[in-house]
């Protein structure tokens, strides 16, 4: 019985983080980082014959979708890509599987095209990667309603993030509530970090039940991608992997972001702080304050002489 | 809805009109700029009685009513973590709580499996289960939002006293009533809902049944007398102590030891600040001190009520100069209507526009922009 596995990768392609890396030594550049991936992708197409892929490149300005691309779409995009594609790409040199072939030539092509052509404009820095998460949703979700009358098993689907550049505190909300949404949707997120621990990351594998590595080793990025990332859901639970890090759940409070662990939280609009206030500085509500009940003076009884 | 033939006689055009407004029904219009209340204590009072046995519900009205509520009680939780629900079933004249009012959805959802073997018997009250309801939710704080649904199938109801005099007691201690009918309107429903500010619905069929349900899962505006405070929350660490640790010391979870039900030793869990009491999950009200434990991903959950995401413009697939992509999925725009965004001006099909307004509460296009930072 063949299952269907989707596989969405995202890759952090922030130009920044990628530009400074290749500054200071590099061993380990953007195309290598892209090269893994496409080997990542093209083994999990080998697993199964019934197995999809897709791959999407974070930006700071845009999230595109590497493959499939728009111009797949002329043709069938989800099937085996046979016909059409040929007349597309030049056709394999080494004797690879063509659709593998295409794949990885319209990766490449996209990539470079996002890349170089991409306009830098204004003062972003961050990656948008929750928007590119809430893309792989949608795109999740076409891909299992397209296939549901072609077969009766479950489509199961996992998010791969490959993250470079620091978290982006300010998308916080976004994130979480893509981060909701997967976990309704029974979507695991895999995390592979390149750099810096990210906090954002390490909550949403543990609320989706995905496995978070930090990469001890960057240019061995292959081996851990194939050895831990590899395998799907079914098979994890026979394998021994990374094991669950330690999630910092405590909440950061909105005056000084500050990790809290006892703290005081709005009945109106949720925002939490260290000190009590008579008034919230969010949604400007003022609090009733419980006084102690107060004791009516007692009237001394004159005693007449 | 009334099936028409076009001109060669074909309905698959009216099918698919059918089926695509069927899709649509779903999103209903949120308040706006209303204070809602997020932390709810909510009961909900199940009929017991000998109409429950009637079969125009398939298998018969309990079993369907048992079902719909499961449900409704899995969405509850998942769109308010942070508030509580308890059980009553009213039967022979008489009401009992099946369940307290607690934030932990496994004790009820076992509860209403239990309960699809009860025997139903006798005459509902409604006059003995609001009470019951009242005498707890009466002293529960004032910022929380206290509501009674009640999910009523027969037309009779014994009372030992005058319901219009416990009407006006709610009323008093502000707790929202709302009623779903599973036979016919009854007058008494109407008047309890209208003065207490619920609603009172008489459902058509099951799936009008599962919508009306669902109408409850979202936060109700807060009526204007709650009072706002600031609550003490405690946002305990998970630890994940393995037996190689040295100092891991295997404990019993309160909650556990409450249950009577074989506590076992835990080496993690989850430690009160204030007391250090433990607790396998969260969210929890801790029994030594009194503290209400949560993790931030329960606020962050209800934010998107606070932050609701507005409709997509409708536009019909003929008018639409755009490319034709849906700029969420990338899939090929087929549906006869494409849903823009108003605020960044991407297109969206269908399926991702339904998406994006129940679950994601966030548009993939927007949220490509970068924010300001929130200015404190």
């Amino acid at each position: 019985e063949d299952e269907l596995s989707l596989l969405v990768i995202v890759i952090d392609t922030n130009p920044i983080w990628w530009g400074k890396r290749a500054l200071g030594e590099a061993e380990f550049t953007l195309s290598k980082c892209i090269d893994a991936v496409m080997v990542l992708g093209n083994s999990h197409l080998f697993m199964n014959r019934t197995n999809k892929l897709a791959v999407i490149a974070s930006h700071t300005q845009e999230s595109r979708f590497l493959y499939p691309g728009k111009r797949w779409a002329s043709a069938d995009p989800f099937g085996d890509g046979g016909s059409s594609m040929e007349s597309n790409c030049s056709g394999s040199k080494d004797g690879k599987y063509e659709l593998l072939t295409a794949i990885n030539d319209a990766i490449a092509e996209e990539i470079k095209d996002l890349m170089t052509k991409t306009e830098m404009k204004g003062q972003q820095t961050e990656t948008l990667l929750a928007g590119s998460l809430a893309k792989a949703l949608c795109c999740i979700l076409l891909i299992t309603e397209s296939s549901k009358p072609l077969s009766n098993q479950e489509m199961k689907s996992r998010i791969l993030v490959i993250k470079a550049a620091e978290d982006s505190t300010l998308q916080y909300m976004n994130f979480m509530n893509v981060i909701f949404a997967a976990q309704k949707q029974s979507i695991l997120v895999d995390a592979c970090v390149l750099d810096s621990d990210s906090g954002l990351l390490q909550q949403a594998c543990d609320i989706t039940g995905g496995i978070y590595l930090k990469v001890p080793h960057m240019p061995s990025l292959l081996q851990y991608l194939l050895w831990v990332f590899l395998p799907d859901q079914e098979q994890r639970s026979q394998l021994v992997l990374p094991p669950p890090v330690h999630v910092d759940y405590r909440a950061a409070c909105f005056c000084h972001r500050n990790l809290i662990e006892i703290g005081y939280v709005c009945s109106v609009c949720l925002s939490i702080f260290c000190n009590f206030s008579p008034i919230c500085s969010t949604c400007e509500t003022a609090f009733k304050i419980s006084l102690p009940p107060v004791m009516k003076a007692k009237k001394k009884k004159l005693k007449l002489a | 809805e009334i099936l028409k033939e076009d001109e060669s006689g074909s309905l698959k055009a009216t099918i698919d009109d059918i089926l695509f407004k069927a899709k649509r029904k779903r999103l209903y219009e949120h308040h706006g700029q209303v204070r809602l209340g997020m932390m709810r204590h909510l009961y909900v009072v199940v009929d017991g009685s000998r109409t429950m046995e009637d079969q125009d519900l398939k298998p018969n009205r309990l079993t369907c009513t048992l079902k719909l509520l499961e449900y409704f009680v899995e969405e509850y939780f998942d769109q308010n973590p942070i508030s509580q629900i308890g059980l009553i079933v009213t039967k022979s004249k008489r009401a009992e709580k099946m369940t307290e009012l607690s934030g932990n959805s496994k004790k009820h959802v076992t509860a209403l499996k239990k309960a699809v073997d009860m025997n139903c018997s006798g005459e509902p009250s409604l006059y003995n289960s609001l009470n019951l309801a009242m005498q707890t939710l009466k002293h529960m704080p004032g910022h929380t939002s206290r509501e009674i649904l009640v999910v009523f199938s027969s037309l009779t109801t014994c009372d030992p006293a005058n319901i219009y005099d416990l009407i006006k007691c709610l009323k008093a201690v502000k707790i929202r009533v709302s009623v779903i009918g599973l036979s016919a309107e009854v007058r008494v429903c109407t008047v309890l809902a209208r003065e207490t500010g619920g609603t009172y619905h008489v459902i058509l069929d099951e799936s009008h049944f599962k919508e009306l349900l669902m109408h409850h899962v979202s936060p109700p505006p807060a009526s204007s007398s709650s009072e706002c405070s600031l609550i003490r929350m405690g946002f305990p660490q998970h630890t994940i102590a393995s037996l190689s640790d040295q100092d891991a010391k295997p404990s019993f979870s309160m909650v556990q030891l409450e249950n009577n039900s074989e506590p076992s030793l835990t080496l993690g869990g989850y430690f009160c600040p204030q007391c250090r009491a433990k607790y396998c999950e969260l969210p929890v009200e801790c029994k030594i001190c009194g503290l209400t434990l949560v993790s931030a991903p329960h606020l962050a959950r209800s934010y998107h009520h606070l932050f609701p995401l507005d409709a997509f413009q409708e536009v019909p697939l003929e008018e639409y100069k755009g490319e034709r992509y849906c700029q969420g999925c990338q899939g090929e725009m087929k549906d006869q209507n494409v849903y823009i965004c108003k605020v960044c001006q991407n297109a969206f099909c269908v399926e991702c526009d339904l998406f994006v307004h129940d679950s994601l509460h966030c548009c993939p296009g927007c949220i490509h922009e970068h924010p300001a930072p929130i200015s404190v």
